[in-house]
């Protein structure tokens, strides 16, 4: 995986640590928020619904499903280029909260509304990233 | 409530190029030289600035009046990405309104460029830097490519439909002198276009290049009648919807009754709507927000118009981004200037015949996965 180090990574900061830990484990964590009970998309410093600070990390299921797509021919960073074209998505997940994510997967399979689910080499993508899953799983 | 006694005096604008050795600062002075000069005032009756521009740092409102020897008491700076140059003309409106100042230059524009473009969105806000930007994104291509996709399966809406805007606003760049994209645009090149972020093909981007726009806000009494621009109400919205990444509508249906309420008119009353065109599915939605036509309804509604300055709809009469290309922040205020040209008839090749009044919309500030702010503002003629 000589590509990996080349790719953007996000800022490890306070918000965001466990969330990144627990991904370079294989697992996707989400924050939820133990007053109003709600999930946030990415991590924040307090509920951005309710405005709690008791907020906590959980384990998700890994699945989801796709809402909508983009088939990205010119990523933003060339670490990207000889991949492309990337799969970009809009994913429900059903924790109640939609993230946006790469899904790896040849194009030609991806709809919407097809089931995903968290890749198992948490070690080459710097984010949860998913990948088509059967139907019935997602 | 907008104040109807103060309004737009003078507007200028650059030429927009691929390439350029110029400086931002000398953009700015271009265009604002030429808004003052179309006002007919003098640099010594400005005392207020409000400035937006992504690449200005570490400059800022107030080193930009040292360099261009202005002394001013009010001072405004750029937020929101190409809403706040809307949402800064409602701001020095009401600062000269308040006394805050008399005589206000805004100025919005870039040195901008494709390398440019996708550094500034990897590092956009942390959102972007930490959540999109390492799944190769695209840059906001492959986000508006995903709420492209999105309307079309919710809605039926075709590209087809889209492009009518590309190609209608491409016929009037062809008369402005100062669009980057000149020759005539077919529908059949808008759809068989290279793909970049698909659904969205290069005719659905705007071309980042270098230019400034500029207008001079004042009481309406310093200028004769017929130049007079009114703002007769303006709005903006921030981070709407809160925690939805593709939403298929923006902030303008937050506030578009209160706005047409406030103009005491509504959007079949508008001889023109100067959108703002980051992408064509933008420009789609704005028009369902705004109100002229249903949510969904878009497609419809864009076949049943001629959008070209001699239709019954026009739209972005400069070209828009799309044809005209996007200097940055510039965009944002491009519209404005657009709208105050073609009520003061100065449109030339372009001008849209009788106008009275317009819609002019800003959108921008892109977080996790849209646009967060919207901004508009209702404009009419003299008197």
């Amino acid at each position: 995986m000589a590509d990996d180090a080349r790719y953007p990574r996000p800022l490890v900061d306070a918000d965001n640590r466990a969330m990144l830990e627990a991904w370079r484990e294989g697992r996707l964590v989400l924050q939820r928020c133990a007053e109003c009970g709600r999930v946030a998309s990415y991590p924040r410093p307090l509920c951005p619904h309710c405005w709690s600070e008791r907020l906590g990390f959980e384990a998700a299921s890994g699945r989801g499903r796709i809402v909508a797509w983009s088939l990205v021919h010119r990523p933003n960073h060339e670490s990207f280029f000889a991949e492309a074209p990337i799969v970009l998505a809009e994913i429900a997940l059903p924790e109640g909260t939609n993230v946006i994510a790469r899904v790896v997967a040849e194009p030609e399979s991806v709809r919407s509304g097809r089931p995903v689910e968290i890749v198992s080499e948490p070690e080459r993508y710097p984010l949860p990233t998913f990948r088509l899953a059967g139907e019935g799983e997602g | 409530m907008m104040p109807r006694d103060i309004g737009i005096l003078g507007y200028g604008e650059t030429r927009h190029v691929k390439r350029t050795e110029r400086t931002q600062f000398s953009f700015f002075a271009e265009a604002g030289r030429k808004a003052l000069e179309s006002a007919g005032l003098d640099k010594s009756d400005i005392d207020g600035i409000a400035v937006s521009s992504f690449f200005l740092a570490p400059d800022n409102a107030v080193t930009l009046c040292e360099q261009f020897g202005l002394s001013v008491s009010w001072a405004w700076q750029f937020t929101a990405g190409s809403a706040g140059p809307v949402a800064g003309v409602i701001d020095a409106l009401h600062a000269i309104d308040t006394g805050r100042a008399n005589v206000v230059l805004c100025l919005a524009g870039d040195v901008y460029s494709v390398a440019r473009h996708y550094r500034l969105m990897e590092n956009f806000n942390h959102s972007l830097y930490n959540y999109a930007a390492p799944h190769g994104f695209g840059g906001p291509n492959g986000l508006f490519g995903i709420i492209q996709r999105k309307y079309m399966e919710t809605y039926g809406l075709e590209r087809a439909q889209l492009g009518r805007i590309a190609v209608a606003q491409r016929q009037c760049a062809m008369h402005n002198e100062n669009a980057v994209f000149r020759v005539p645009l077919t529908l059949e090149e808008y759809l068989d276009a290279r793909i970049i972020a698909d659904p969205i093909r290069l005719y659905d981007c705007v071309l980042p290049c270098a230019g400034a726009d500029a207008v001079v806000l004042g009481a309406l009494d310093r200028i004769d009648a017929p130049k007079r621009v009114r703002v007769l109400s303006g709005h903006e919205r921030h981070n709407h919807l809160p925690e939805e990444p593709c939403p298929l509508s923006g902030g303008w249906e937050t506030f578009r009754d209160r706005m047409w309420n406030e103009a005491s008119f509504g959007p079949r009353d508008m001889h023109f709507v100067q959108a703002y065109d980051d992408y064509p599915i933008m420009v789609a939605i704005q028009l369902e927000d705004l109100g002229f036509c249903e949510k969904g309804e878009a497609g419809p509604f864009l076949d049943a118009h001629d959008l070209t300055w001699r239709g019954d709809l026009p739209l972005d009469t400069n070209g828009g981004q799309l044809s005209a290309g996007q200097a940055g922040a510039g965009g944002g205020l491009m519209s404005v200037v657009e709208a105050t040209r073609q009520l003061r008839r100065e449109a030339g090749g372009r001008q849209v015949a009788g106008c009275e009044r317009g819609v002019v919309a800003g959108y921008g500030m892109v977080g996790y996965g849209h646009g967060l702010s919207a901004s508009a503002v209702v404009v009419e003629r003299g008197g």
